[in-house]
């Protein structure tokens, strides 16, 4: 197959499924599965036909033109978007087949695999986008998607509330990328990437120092908005009201590493803005570990991956902006596959347990589950960088970017979330498999039906397949982006080695030891165990001020409109009406009114010709 | 005779025949009006592919003399901008027809005054003489009176008598404005194409052009004058409020571009950056104002004050010229795009409140499960508000925040941030009206939800709405020449 019908299928073969999906067929949910899925398998095929065919020469075609403007479409196939489209649509299609199962009691379940489906096509048009602004488009569409996902059960308030609040937060960092990105315009009237980024003609070229810090900025808003990084990243944690598949598949694997791709994708021009990699260094250390502070003491399951997520992504982050592109693509992609794991598995416990309780789920015989207890241990593994599980491999890397500048405070804080990370996940797995005790009756509640179903069980395996051995793939990673990998020696490895192991133990000490208080540390220090578990309260200072400040600016106009606009108008109706009244009190029939009238009248005008 | 006289010719052979029919034959009634709506979308659909957009040029020219002695002749002719607009009166005409296709109250007066309104709107697109341009344009605004006196709801009576008052005084303002650019000119006639030909004294021109923007502006809606519209919004019926916001705050719009800037074309640029600044802060006010409003008819309406800021704002960075084609081609993209758009947002209400008899948002709560479809297409229309891509509004919002980026930043950052509080509003509405648990009191509209023949207006207009927000160079093609006719004026 050419390459323009693969990249067709890669990407578009989702949307009729949608439309479908969502419109004929809301009555026939198996038929809508069946739609859906065919319609992403034909993605994965579409998707590795490129990746087996290799970086070849951007498709463009002209989709919009008006004044200086000219909007392409089209596709571009290099090491980063091959690698990262078959990540998405892979871990897609193990999400939809998980789905079968997890949602198989959901009365709207056409809907759910339609809303999937959008999303598969905003995602995947927005990784193999040739032109900057056609990839904000399909950005603003992953973030539809997303807010109908999050929203799926819309008529829980706490849905709604959370599918809006995420809505809104990423729009905040999307004004920043728009503006970023129309900036671009007049320096080189186009938006083609290849172009934008050509080291001799491109916007490096092109834009003064000042500018690029300003862009590369601004268009950093719009990355932390979409990868949840501090100040807007509190939507992520309530996102999770959404269905454990969807967070597994958005809201940790793909659409919030979508920001880490952008940054990725745009790594040259950031690359020569010094200033702005020096300012998302800080927000992304900062965002790793404050995340990592409240992963510890946060009692939801979800909730514990979610800020996870946020903090995996703020590591993807600090090493991009250390200056590898290796390390955050490479960490981008295991993270996407470690933390789909996680979730799904979670997503078996939430199912049969129905709750998100960690202590609850290990009291009533988690790790009775034995497969997915396994793969949550991988997983867990994975995420907190044991050796040789895929994210030791990736983080690595970005300890040996942070590193090598001699960056030793960010190295430090990294060291540290890298600490908290290795603690709470196995926090999170011991309080699963070496729980205080076991509830015997809760052993035969399985009333419906398998706990561990074959759809949902083989995509959970499959990708702890891939967390096992991805790290492996490191080489042939870096030779698809055109890099080649600092060699690490064992020396080097040791402080982030060390800060796992020392996780590991204290968390055993916490919370795996039998007899141990099942009390983080950190609880002796009750002052930052209230400020981690509240969050620190980042979200009641926002609402404290900024929802009271829009709330205050929306009175006063309205205020205005009352008071000043409407007002003013009848104001002006009843002294118009009051006017005519008092008017009309002359029109009153005497005669002798008449008469004097005209008597004065006459007298004026005399005066006046006199006068003059 | 041309094309042009034919689309005007259907609405006026449709009113005389209504007038014949006897009152009490309403399926006959609605099926003249449907079927004289399906003609004239046809015939515009025509025109809109028989336009020759390459030259951009005044095309299908016909003039017929009428009162020589002052200059008045029936002249007619199309530009790009009134192909586009014609077509979008045609649509909300043929769709407005069928969302009142239950109308039980003096079903003949109704349609009657409709009617007349659209014909009055052809005109107005369609008119290159200042005479008969006016007149169309009174007789477009007029029927708006009996027709919320009538068949409205709520607080008609003062909605009605407010928007009198507002449209007649820009009236009042304009009909001075015009007498002067006639007697300026000296040529002793009305006819817009040698009146453009005339080059006004640029001083005249600073004088004139604020009784022809305001004059006009008030009918589009623009801040400080805007209050009646969102009052009539909600007391007018479904379609009333369709061709108002869908078609009759363009008229004013149009206007400014027709007779302000294409004849003024100095005063033009004299005045624009004040009425830029005014068009800015009307787009942030409405969007501020529709966030606290509790009727679904009141949000739109005020939202309708904010999407018609970004038009005004587009006409007037064009003006201003640094990106003109981007500013010009966005206005009247905008035009088009938010006129499907609220007609596709009152027809929907329309319905909602038909069945419900409340537009009180926080009536709703939940109604998404209990009617999924009219809220369905509800959702369509406000994402499309809220400037999603995929849909028509996205590309001359992008168009006109990139215009006003290059010419005025600090205006262009700020009603970009008027992205976030449009999508604070919308998603507020869907918040309370539709998501949550279902309200028990709407039980009974799960057996009410669109359908069938329902169905047709409101996904037509989402169609539309969808294919220029996938294939949005149909809509530049056919606009892109005039623009950059009008713009070399300045």
């Amino acid at each position: 197959m050419d390459t323009l019908t693969l990249a067709l299928l890669a990407t578009f073969s989702p949307l009729p499924a949608f439309f479908i999906a969502l419109v004929f067929l809301r009555g026939q949910p198996r038929l809508a599965q069946l739609v859906v899925i065919a319609g992403t398998v034909l993605t994965l095929v579409g998707s590795v036909g490129l990746l087996l065919q290799g970086p070849v020469e951007p498709l463009r075609f002209l989709w919009f033109s008006s004044g200086q403007l000219n909007l392409q479409f089209g596709f571009l196939f290099d090491g980063i978007s091959l690698v990262f489209g078959v990540a998405v649509s892979l871990i897609t299609l193990c999400v939809m087949v998980y789905s079968l199962a997890y949602m198989a009691h959901d009365p709207s379940k056409s809907r759910y695999f339609a809303m999937l489906s959008l999303f598969a096509w905003a995602m995947l048009s927005f990784v193999y986008a040739v032109d900057l602004l056609q990839a904000f488009i399909f950005w603003e569409l992953v973030g539809l998607a997303s807010f109908f996902l999050i929203g799926f059960w819309y008529e829980k308030p706490e849905a709604s509330a959370a599918a809006r609040k995420a809505f809104l937060m990423t729009r905040i960092g999307d004004v920043g990328l728009f503006i970023g990105i129309l900036m671009i315009l007049p320096l080189t009237n186009s938006f083609d990437l290849p172009s934008l980024l050509n080291p001799e003609s491109g916007l490096v070229k092109l834009a003064a120092p000042a500018a690029l810090s300003t862009i590369t900025l601004l268009i950093f808003a719009g990355i932390a908005g979409k990868s949840a990084q501090f100040p807007l990243h509190t939507w992520l944690p309530d996102a999770m009201e959404g269905p454990t598949p969807v967070s597994a598949l958005l809201h940790s694997a793909t659409m919030v590493a979508a920001g880490v791709y952008l940054m990725a994708r745009l790594h040259p021009l950031f690359m020569a803005a010094p200033d702005t990699l020096y300012i998302i260094l800080c927000i992304a250390a900062f965002t790793a570990l404050l995340s990592a502070t409240i992963a510890m003491v946060e009692r939801d399951i979800k909730k514990v991956l979610a800020y996870s997520s946020i903090s995996q992504l703020g590591f993807m982050l600090m090493g991009l902006a250390a200056g590898s592109l290796f390390a955050g693509v490479f960490h981008l992609i295991t993270h996407a596959v470690f933390k789909a794991l996680l979730f799904l598995c979670s997503g078996v416990y939430i199912h049969h347990f129905a709750t998100n309780d960690l202590e609850e789920i290990g009291r009533r015989g988690g790790r009775r589950l034995k497969a997915t207890t396994w793969a949550l241990v991988i997983g867990g593994g994975a995420l907190a960088g044991v050796p040789p599980l895929a994210g030791f491999f990736s983080k690595e890397e970005i300890f040996a970017t942070l590193g090598h500048d001699g960056a030793t405070l960010f190295s430090i804080v990294a060291l540290l979330a890298a600490f908290l990370t290795a603690y709470y996940t196995a926090r999170m797995l011991f309080l699963i498999i070496l729980p205080a005790a076991i509830e015997e009756d809760a052993q035969h509640d399985d009333h419906h039906g398998p706990a561990q179903p074959i759809a949902m069980l083989a995509p959970v395996l499959l990708l702890a397949f891939g967390a096992l051995t991805l790290g492996f793939v490191g080489s042939r990673l870096a030779a698809m982006l055109g890099v080649t990998p600092a060699h690490h020696d064992i020396a080097s490895m040791l402080p982030a080695i060390g800060a796992v192991v020392l996780g590991l133990i204290v968390a055993y000490f916490d919370y795996g030891l039998s007899g141990a208080a099942r009390r983080g540390f950190i609880a002796r220090l009750p002052a930052l165990q209230n400020l981690f578990e509240n969050r620190w309260y980042i979200d009641e200072f926002y609402r404290a001020v900024f929802v009271r400040l829009n709330d205050a600016l929306s009175a006063l106009f309205y205020g205005i409109e009352k008071r000043f606009f409407d007002a003013g108008f009848d104001e002006f109706g009843s002294s118009t009406l009051k006017a005519g009244n008092s008017a009309s009190r002359l029109q009153n029939g005497w005669v002798q009114i008449y008469a004097g009238a005209t008597v004065v009248l006459i007298g004026l005008t005399a005066l006046y010709i006199g006068l003059r | 005779m041309s094309i042009l006289s034919y689309i005007l010719l259907v609405p006026i052979i449709t009113l005389g025949i209504l007038l014949l029919l006897p009152a009490n034959a309403v399926r006959a009634i609605r099926w003249l009006c449907a079927l004289s709506g399906l003609a004239a979308c046809a015939l515009s659909l025509e025109l809109f592919f028989l336009y020759d957009s390459a030259a951009g040029t005044v095309q299908f020219e016909e003039i017929i003399p009428w009162v020589q002695g002052v200059g008045i002749n029936y002249h007619v002719g199309v530009d790009g901008f009134s192909t586009v607009l014609i077509l979008l009166n045609s649509l909300v005409y043929f769709t407005g027809v069928l969302t009142m296709w239950d109308l039980e109250k003096r079903v003949k007066e109704y349609f009657v005054f409709m009617v007349l309104l659209v014909i009055g709107v052809y005109g107005v697109f369609m008119s290159l003489d200042l005479f008969f341009f006016f007149f169309f344009y009174e007789i477009a605004v007029v029927p708006m009176y009996p027709l919320i006196l009538i068949w409205g709801s709520g607080n008609k009576d003062y909605a009605a008598m407010k928007l009198m008052v507002f449209l007649l005084a820009g009236s009042a303002l304009l009909f001075p404005g015009l007498l002067a650019i006639y007697h300026e000119a000296g040529l002793h006639s009305f006819d817009m194409v040698a009146l453009a030909a005339h080059s006004f004294d640029p001083e005249f021109q600073v004088f004139c052009y604020p009784f022809i923007y305001l004059g006009f502006g008030v009918l589009a809606g623009m801040f400080p004058f805007h209050s009646w519209s969102p009052t009539g919004h909600v007391a007018a019926p479904a379609a009333v409020s369709m061709l108002h916001a869908g078609v009759l705050m363009k008229l004013g719009a149009f206007g400014v571009l027709a007779v302000g800037m294409r004849l003024l074309p100095e005063g033009a640029v004299f005045w624009a950056p004040t009425f830029s600044v005014l068009a800015a802060i009307g787009i942030i006010y409405g969007a501020f104002v529709a966030m606290r409003q509790s009727d679904f008819k009141f949000v739109i309406g005020f939202s309708s004050v904010s999407h018609m800021g970004v038009v005004l704002l587009g006409l007037n960075l064009a003006a201003l010229n640094k990106a003109g084609a981007d500013a010009l081609n966005g206005a009247v993209f905008q035009m088009f795009a938010h006129g499907i758009m609220t007609a596709l947002f009152f027809s929907t209400v329309g319905f909602i409140y038909d069945r419900a008899h409340s537009k009180t948002l926080a009536d709703f709560g939940g109604l998404g499960s209990q009617m999924p479809r009219a809220v369905s297409i509800f959702i369509i229309a406000g994402l499309c508000g809220a400037g999603l891509p995929g849909l028509a509004s996205f590309w001359p919002e992008l168009l006109v925040f990139l215009a006003a980026l290059n010419t005025y930043p600090i205006i262009g950052v700020a009603i970009i941030g008027g992205l976030v509080l449009t999508a604070i509003y919308i998603l507020r509405v869907f918040a309370l009206a539709f998501y949550g648990p279902p309200n028990p009191r709407w039980d009974g509209l799960r057996e009410q939800d669109m359908r069938g023949f329902q169905l047709l207006p409101r996904v037509l207009l989402v169609a539309v709405l969808f294919f220029f927000g996938f294939y949005p160079n149909a809509m530049l093609n056919t606009i892109n020449q005039t623009t950059v006719a009008l713009l070399g004026r300045f």
